[in-house]
């Protein structure tokens, strides 16, 4: 029942893939690289994160003003007679300068949030993408499991980075988040409190922030060295076309909505900002004891708050819960039968390292033979890494490594029947 | 004056293709007849393999030294290998960029790849039908 699931949800993917292959060939179809662009537009945060690094002030009263000096001058247009436009085209009085703003601020950090936004959707489709075509189960738990775990601290990383910008909602949140983890039994104040940094909230608050969004990341580094070693030659690019394609997606979007603060006072002023603050904009800075009405949620980073306000804390807790469970138990069932796995003949095996290096999941080493060998090294199948592709088959020239359900005797036994009734 | 007998055509020589086709790229195991034979063009008989990297390039040295016309391998997708890169080794392997390759003295001519999805039969066959052509005169 289940198997047939997988294969239904396999059937519906290949078919939307192959009319996605009319438009851009099989070699540039972004689904095929659907595992490289969670880390490609990884890259774009790492880089832009850097440059706002340098400017951001992570205390209670600079750090909104810190952003917003970044983000004051969202300007990259100038009208024909060389006044600045801001992009909805009101005109900048003050000019580009150091003093009021960074030149082209507004466009890094909105390359930032459309890039968080872009590697939140892409791992999420790579996610999809993996289990429709049931490649997460048996010898491929390791990747899906810390695959899982990726998924996991993107979401935290991106949370914290809405904190650090330090307005309204950024104050809702952290309220919302030290009630969830208070709900935790035992040992739940105490998280509320290392979350915050103490009893109340102060400047060591937003250290703290800044050093969940910033370790957090680094730690995401590590997550994904534990993603790919098990994979050999792992892609960690996408074509050239889906590069730039996805380069142009992020930089165009954060050059029509680039990330500013809007206050109130200036969508009074400017009407036309309203819409930027429905997209991507930051509230006005926080005030303690201030809880925003409305929490502005985003789709891919805030549905966990949508989610405690429509159900409460526990349930939030008991739904997530529930559903990491699910992802990380995933690869563990239906088992298959495995009864194919790679065997080395050893004496014919010459140590030549061609089924090593080839070997799609990393299966195969090569170990010391005994002294007074005639070759140096043997290559030693690791059972539970082997997929029984027959990779290692095709690579050796020397029959030294046979499935031995599909071996290379039966196979040019058959081609020999198989020509000789042909010519019939 | 006795007619002179007519001009029958000399029957067509029947050809004989091997292909080795992975079974999660095409949907091979729907279009085979008894004799593993393609039931849309029995000329070109089949040997399925979970990978196309698991093809030997002497294999189909084999089928060529053998009496084959042509030979072909089919696997997945190109970048969409259910294994992740056995379509990638067989067709670096053919192409002389990995080892083990193919003998120099092999006529690469009478050597394909196709790279489908298993809602290509289409495609591949029509693929296969160019190839075949070819091949005719070689």
């Amino acid at each position: 029942m289940y198997k047939k699931f997988l294969q239904l949800t396999k059937n519906l993917t290949v078919s939307l893939e192959k009319g996605l292959n009319f438009l851009t060939t099989q070699e540039n179809n972004p689904l095929y690289f659907h595992g490289a662009l969670p880390l490609y537009t990884f890259w774009f945060l790492i880089f832009s994160g850097i440059m706002l690094w340098m400017y951001y002030i992570p205390t209670l009263d600079r750090a909104w003003t810190s952003v917003n000096y970044i983000t004051s001058l969202p300007v990259f247009l100038k009208d024909a007679h060389g006044q600045l436009l801001l992009k909805n085209g009101i005109p900048v009085v003050n000019a580009i300068s150091p003093a009021t703003g960074i030149p082209y601020g507004a466009v890094v950090r909105g390359i930032h949030r459309w890039g968080a936004a872009a590697m939140m959707i892409t791992t999420i489709l790579h996610m999809l993408r993996v289990y429709f075509t049931d490649r997460h189960r048996s010898w491929r738990w390791l990747p899906w499991v810390s695959g899982v775990m990726l998924l996991m601290f993107v979401l935290f990383v991106g949370i914290t980075g809405y904190l650090l910008v330090w307005d309204a909602r950024a104050y809702s949140l952290v309220v919302s988040t030290q009630a969830w983890l208070a709900a935790v039994p035992l040992i739940g104040q105490w998280l509320s409190t290392f979350f915050i940094g103490g009893d109340a909230i102060r400047d060591f608050t937003l250290t703290r922030f800044f050093f969940f969004h910033i370790g957090g990341a680094t730690f995401i580094f590590w997550l994904i060295w534990m993603h790919f070693i098990r994979l050999n030659e792992p892609v960690v690019t996408p074509s050239r076309a889906v590069n730039f394609l996805t380069l142009g997606f992020i930089l165009v979007a954060a050059g029509v909505y680039p990330a500013v603060n809007v206050t109130n006072e200036l969508i009074a002023q400017h009407p036309v900002l309203a819409v930027d603050k429905a997209f991507i904009a930051s509230d006005a800075p926080a005030q303690i004891g201030n809880l925003v009405a409305v929490i502005r949620y985003d789709a891919w980073y805030l549905f966990p708050y949508y989610l405690m306000e429509k159900v409460g804390v526990n349930w939030t807790w008991i739904i997530l819960g529930f559903a990491a469970i699910l992802l990380l138990v995933a690869p563990f069932y239906p088992k298959d039968r495995r009864d194919n796995i790679a065997e080395v003949i050893e004496a014919k095996c010459t140590g030549c390292t061609f089924c090593s290096l080839d070997c799609p999941f990393e299966a195969i080493t090569m170990q010391e033979r005994a002294p007074g060998s005639k070759f140096k090294l043997i290559a030693v199948v690791f059972a539970p890494r082997c997929s029984e592709c027959g990779i290692c088959v095709g690579a050796c020239p020397f029959q030294a490594i046979e499935l031995p359900n599909t071996h290379s005797k039966t196979i040019e036994a058959d081609v020999l029947a198989l020509l000789k009734t042909g010519a019939q | 004056m006795s007619e002179l007998p007519p001009i029958v055509p000399a029957e067509k020589k029947r050809r004989v293709i091997v292909g080795f086709v992975c079974e999660r790229s095409i949907p091979i195991h729907d279009m085979l007849d008894a004799h593993k034979a393609l039931t849309d063009d029995p000329e070109t008989k089949i040997i399925i393999l979970p990978c196309s990297g698991m093809v030997k390039p002497t294999q189909m040295e084999l089928a060529l030294a053998n009496g084959a016309d042509a030979t072909f391998v089919c696997g997945c997708a190109m970048n969409d290998c259910h294994y992740r890169t056995g379509n990638i080794m067989i067709r670096e392997r053919l192409e002389g960029q990995r080892n083990p390759k193919l003998r120099k003295s092999t006529d690469k001519r009478k050597v394909g790849m196709f790279f489908f999805t298993m809602k290509d039969k289409r495609p591949f066959l029509e693929a296969l039908a160019q190839f075949k052509a070819s091949t005719e005169n070689l």
